[in-house]
């Protein structure tokens, strides 16, 4: 993927980001993504609001329709697939750990989590560990295939150490890059470039 | 002869935790009260440093450990690795301080072909038998040889799973000796893991404290009618009712209640078939809530007519039970007010002060979709169908519900600006779901077809699964009519080193001086991110936002002295550094 695209697919990753957000998902130098950005503005690929950028609709739609010329190739390779089949496979498991962090079972009632209960919290945590060992490998072998996929790795690894470290917003929160907000990016970074739909 | 490496858990003395573990530690205390445990031993952290250091088990732990074995089969008339009453053991790793990394429990050691055959034989369940021996396997291969082999749910037979360890390259003994051996080792080499390191070296918890093992019996509540399992709370979790409530379940394993495949009774069942057992029950029941002062929730089993408690922690608790037993168990002299009020979080508060539909608003309503409730709260808006629209709509002080087949980190920024979220497919940990409740926004997911919510049109959402026509009437309950927010109010505001007052009360306050801030007359909306700029210099402040306990705190920090918003308990407890 050239440059231009790589910025306009991060851009679609993370929308309403900033250019340094963008850099950050993608691996490139703030620099270069806000030159690009500025250049997809002024082509009306992007509009910016506030230092906040969102990918045009209708370069979306292009965007998109490349993806096929440039992960064509990934789509057809027997290991990525199985390593992206492995994801879609532990990701299940992540969306239950997920809601019994926000909510817990009472008798049959789910309520809110109060985070009150060390112990409790401290078994989720736990148990979002024990998916991160299941899902290193699969990020190693996607990484080996698309070298970019490694940022992953390392952003849900800070976010795990972050949780695991006395600071549980690093979980779910949707306003930082938790382990949560990570692996939907990646999620929907898998999606676009198997040409795949989100089911849920 | 005393033993050097093992303590027998018989509730006379009540051991260091830096000895045996915050698990063991428990089991004694619960001896030491005089209720009924299964009986257990612990290999101390003595033992686990002697075997980080030389690198092997001592050979006298070995000699001891027969001893221990000993001691266990005479307090449970069975025997461990022979005769027709096996005793089958649970293995877990216990530390001072639990921490992740650790090994995870084994259950069911010391099963094998022939212990599969006396189980069946004893428990007439020979379909119970066979699925404990491969679980087990699966267990001791997860966890002792850090092999995964099994397919949950699948019906392989131990043979072909036995197999599959050799293929793996491993060993899996036979003997029920030497899987307690190995299994303690791998507790012990547990302390060393990556993880459990990594979070010592974070923690400052040094790295020579060592794990203890607690080797403790296994009891079946399946082997005859006079046997079964169930679990108990001091008072009720969802209403914080003083009245033990549980559950009981005839002739059935621990597993059995949590998988749902049957139906529990109530306590009554065990009361009518054996009103001994039931009055101890409730006995050690009461003991342990006074004890630790707090709603217990706990497991036991019946074996043989006999009852034993595994496990006796604090329950998990509605809102409203949390805020109820605080308030009685100050009343009842069990807890100080102090304790009272930290056992509430703001959190809790507010969710019971969730608007919700007025009496009987619903009951011309039309219903235009029903769904699966994700996060609770009633809020009404004009359905959008995206997320873009719902932001620019709610720019423009429009109230506007989201409408999607499903959502993703696309949609956020729609999600944030939305007063409530549908979703045309999806369950309860959703993408949508999960964003809803870390938004606090009232979420139905999985409705089936959107095709009835309309762009443009005004309709209502009820986190509780339906979406309704129209703007319909809701109501927020008033933390005054609650006699028991009350008290925590009146209790509150005593400790408070900030007033918090309701406006009615507070019409006057801070009108015309210069330090008197009312956020709600800005002509810019205040966000948390603005608010100390605002807040600078003030002592008293009014707004709707300053009831959030991240507003409150702020406010505090900025020097406020005096906030009128409404409620005044969530920000109450805010200011008292509770656990929000």
């Amino acid at each position: 993927m050239d440059e231009r695209d790589l910025v306009l697919h991060g851009l679609a990753i993370k929308r309403h980001a900033t250019a340094a957000a963008v850099a950050d998902a993608i691996g490139l130098t703030e620099g270069a993504v806000s030159a690009s950005l500025a250049r997809a503005v002024a082509a009306n690929r992007a509009m910016e609001v506030d230092g906040a950028y969102v990918i045009a609709p209708l370069a979306g739609l292009a965007l998109e329709a490349r993806y096929g010329l440039h992960f064509g190739a990934l789509r057809e390779d027997a290991g990525f697939c199985r390593a992206y089949a492995a994801f879609e496979r532990i990701n299940r498991t992540l969306k239950n750990v997920i809601t019994d962090w926000q909510t817990m079972d009472v008798r049959g009632t789910r309520v809110a989590n109060p985070h009150t209960d060390k112990e409790y919290d401290a078994s989720i945590i736990d148990r979002l560990a024990t998916i991160h060992e299941q899902i290193e490998p699969v990020l190693a072998q996607l990484a080996q295939r698309l070298q970019r996929l490694g940022i992953y790795a390392r952003k849900l690894q800070a976010a795990l150490d972050a949780a695991e470290d006395g600071e549980p917003e690093w979980v779910s929160d949707i306003r930082r890059d938790s382990y949560h907000t990570v692996w939907f990016e990646l999620h929907e970074e898998l999606l676009r470039i198997m040409g795949r739909i989100r089911e849920e | 002869m005393a033993d050097r490496w093992i303590l027998r858990l018989d509730g006379t003395a009540l051991p260091e935790k830096t000895l045996i573990g915050g698990k063991a530690w428990s089991i004694a205390r619960m001896r030491a009260l005089g209720l009924a445990v299964p009986p257990a031993f612990v290999v101390t952290t003595d033992a686990c440093r002697e075997y980080l250091s030389s690198g092997s088990i001592p050979s006298d732990l070995e000699q001891e450990l027969d001893a221990g074995i000993e001691w266990l089969e005479s307090g449970t008339n069975r025997r461990f690795g022979s005769s027709e009453s096996r005793l089958l053991l649970s293995v877990r790793s216990g530390a001072a301080i639990s921490m992740p990394g650790m090994m995870d429990t084994i259950l069911n050691l010391g099963m094998n072909d022939e212990a599969e055959m006396a189980l069946a034989r004893e428990s007439g369940l020979p379909a119970f038998a066979r699925d404990t021996h491969r679980r087990f396997l699966e267990l001791y291969s997860n966890i002792v040889l850090k092999t995964p082999i099994g397919e949950e749910g699948s019906d392989v037979n131990p043979a072909s799973l036995r197999e599959r360890i050799r293929d793996a390259g491993h060993d899996m003994p036979v003997s029920p000796r030497a899987q307690l051996s190995h299994a303690i080792a791998a507790v012990f080499g547990s302390w060393n893991s990556r993880r459990a390191r990594r979070y010592r070296e974070h923690h400052n918890i040094p790295h020579d404290l060592g794990t203890a093992v607690t080797v403790q019996a296994m009891v079946f509540g399946n082997l005859d009618d006079n046997s079964g399992t169930g679990v108990i709370f001091s008072r009720n979790p969802l209403s914080g009712e003083r009245t033990p409530y549980g559950e009981y379940l005839p002739r059935a394993q621990g597993e059995d209640v949590v998988s749902g495949r049957f139906t529990p009774q109530s306590l009554d069942s065990l009361r009518i078939s054996a009103a001994s057992v039931h009055s101890e029950l409730l006995a050690a029941t009461n003991l342990l809530e006074k004890e630790h002062a707090d709603i217990q929730d706990i497991e036991f089993t019946v074996q043989e007519g006999r009852l034993y408690l595994l496990q006796a922690r604090s329950a998990k608790r509605a809102p409203n039970a949390a805020v109820r037993a605080a308030v009685e168990m100050v009343a009842e002299g069990m807890i100080s007010i102090d304790t009272a009020l930290s056992r509430v979080t703001s959190e809790q508060v507010r969710s019971m002060l969730f608007p919700r539909l007025a009496e009987g608003a619903d009951r011309d309503a039309t219903v235009l979709a029903r769904g699966e409730g994700a996060c609770p709260g009633v809020a009404s808006g004009v359905f959008v169908h995206e997320a873009d629209e719902a932001e620019r709509r709610a720019a423009k002080g429009e109230a506007v519900i989201l409408v999607r087949k499903t959502t993703s980190p696309d949609d956020i920024h729609g999600m944030i600006a939305a007063k409530a979220i549908v979703t045309e497919q999806g369950g309860s940990t959703s993408h949508a779901a999960v964003v809803s409740r870390a938004l606090g926004r009232p979420c139905v997911v999985g409705v089936g077809s959107v095709s009835a919510l309309r762009p443009g049109v005004m309709g209502t959402v009820d986190g509780g699964g339906v979406v309704y026509a129209g703007s319909l009437p809701v109501e927020a309950p008033d933390e005054e009519h609650d006699p028991h927010l009350r008290q925590l109010i009146e209790w509150a505001r005593v400790r408070s080193p900030v007033a918090v007052l309701r406006p009615s009360g507070a019409h006057e306050i801070g009108d015309r001086r210069s330090d008197y801030v009312d956020l709600d007359a800005q002509l810019t909306a205040v966000d948390n991110s603005s608010l100390a700029a605002v807040l600078k210099g003030m002592k008293t402040a009014r707004g709707a936002i300053l009831a959030t306990p991240e507003a409150a705190r702020q406010a505090a920090a900025c020097g406020v002295k005096t906030i009128v918003t409404e409620p005044v308990l969530p920000a109450l407890l805010a200011m008292l550094g509770a656990k929000s």
